[in-house]
């Protein structure tokens, strides 16, 4: 039951982060260049992770899942999809991106995610690296 | 026997009449459901905002929402040490055989203690946390809380009451941490988001 449980997270929220990053611009995170793709992509990925879920074996049972150990493979499943997307879209718009070093881009590094709107994961973590090398030098 | 008592006789005699409506309480009542898309629409309003500013507001609603239920589970776990009652399908009354036979038909015996439910302790806590920050979204959840507590009340789970104490406890905490718990802890929560922004998770 935990490990199904994990996925059907997993799986919900990296649909979840496919749709709502439209809205907030994070284009760090997408795996499409299109919108409409994106949420046939993120829409289609929450069913499917729901239909999975609650139609594959009854869930009305006394679980094994109980308390914390939900919370703690819920925020577990959430961080390793926020990462996987991060990553898989790192790969698939590799190049893709025009690298601007501009002083108001270095200045977003310390933005956490709102570097995510202009470049990659990948992209943001290099660019956070050369900062610091410029700032040692 | 808890007040108000009779109110789960009531309404636990209506399971089996409507195959439908015990087919969607099956489907409401479920550990699963209703938390999981509870947390996944606070998960989508900690991304889904463009604005940075209005995005760390939102941001330190959903980490207040979280701490609040945190806490009032806490509070829930406290008061399950210093009051009991059975839950209503395990009283040994005829009775409250319509609440034996609504827990078979809907949901399974829980390892829980009854008073207060912590469903409804969970879900408001999350309502409100969310609702001070955004309305639409809060109003949502509330009504989300709304029908896992209502199904669990259907499904002979718990007493008028539980539901009522669970829902009061999960409301007065996530206010008192937004309101007052928050506020008070600076520079912790502030220095907690410069952590979540340098893993790029906020």
């Amino acid at each position: 039951m935990a490990s199904a449980y994990f996925i059907f997270v997993f799986l919900a929220s990296i649909g979840l982060y496919q749709i709502v990053t439209i809205p907030a611009r994070l284009k760090g995170l997408w795996f499409f260049n299109q919108p409409w793709l994106q949420y046939i992509f993120g829409i289609l990925t929450i069913l499917g992770a729901y239909g999975w879920f609650f139609t594959s074996k009854g869930r009305n049972l006394q679980s094994t899942v109980e308390g914390a150990q939900q919370l703690g493979l819920f925020l577990g499943a959430i961080v390793a999809s926020y990462f996987v997307t991060a990553i898989l879209s790192s790969i698939i718009q590799a190049g893709t991106n025009a690298q601007d070093d501009s002083p108001q881009e270095h200045k977003q590094q310390d933005l956490g995610m709102e570097a995510l709107k202009t470049k990659t994961l990948f992209e943001s973590i290099a660019a956070r690296l050369k900062k610091g090398k410029e700032e040692k030098v | 026997m808890p007040p108000l008592s009779g109110w789960t006789v009531w309404i636990t005699g209506f399971v089996g009449k409507v195959s439908a409506l015990d087919q969607v309480m099956h489907l409401f009542v479920n550990d699963f459901f209703i938390p999981i898309t509870i947390f996944l629409i606070m998960l989508a309003l900690w991304l889904g905002q463009g604005d940075p500013v209005r995005r760390e507001h939102l941001q330190r609603g959903i980490m207040s929402a979280a701490v609040a239920i945190g806490i009032s589970s806490l509070i829930v776990k406290i008061m399950n040490i210093h009051i009991f009652w059975p839950h209503p399908y395990a009283i040994p009354d005829k009775l409250f055989d319509s609440a034996r036979y609504a827990m078979q038909t809907i949901h399974y015996p829980s390892g829980d203690p009854t008073f207060p439910s912590n469903a409804a302790t969970i879900s408001f806590a999350a309502a409100i946390g969310v609702y001070l920050t955004n309305r639409k979204a809060g109003i949502v959840i509330y009504f989300l809380a709304f029908l896992w507590s209502f199904a669990h009340f259907y499904a002979g789970m718990h007493f008028f009451v539980d539901i009522i104490a669970g829902a009061a406890i999960g409301i007065l905490t996530a206010i008192f941490i937004s309101k007052v718990f928050m506020p008070r802890i600076e520079p912790i929560p502030t220095l907690v988001m410069k952590l979540w922004r340098y893993l790029y998770l906020a």
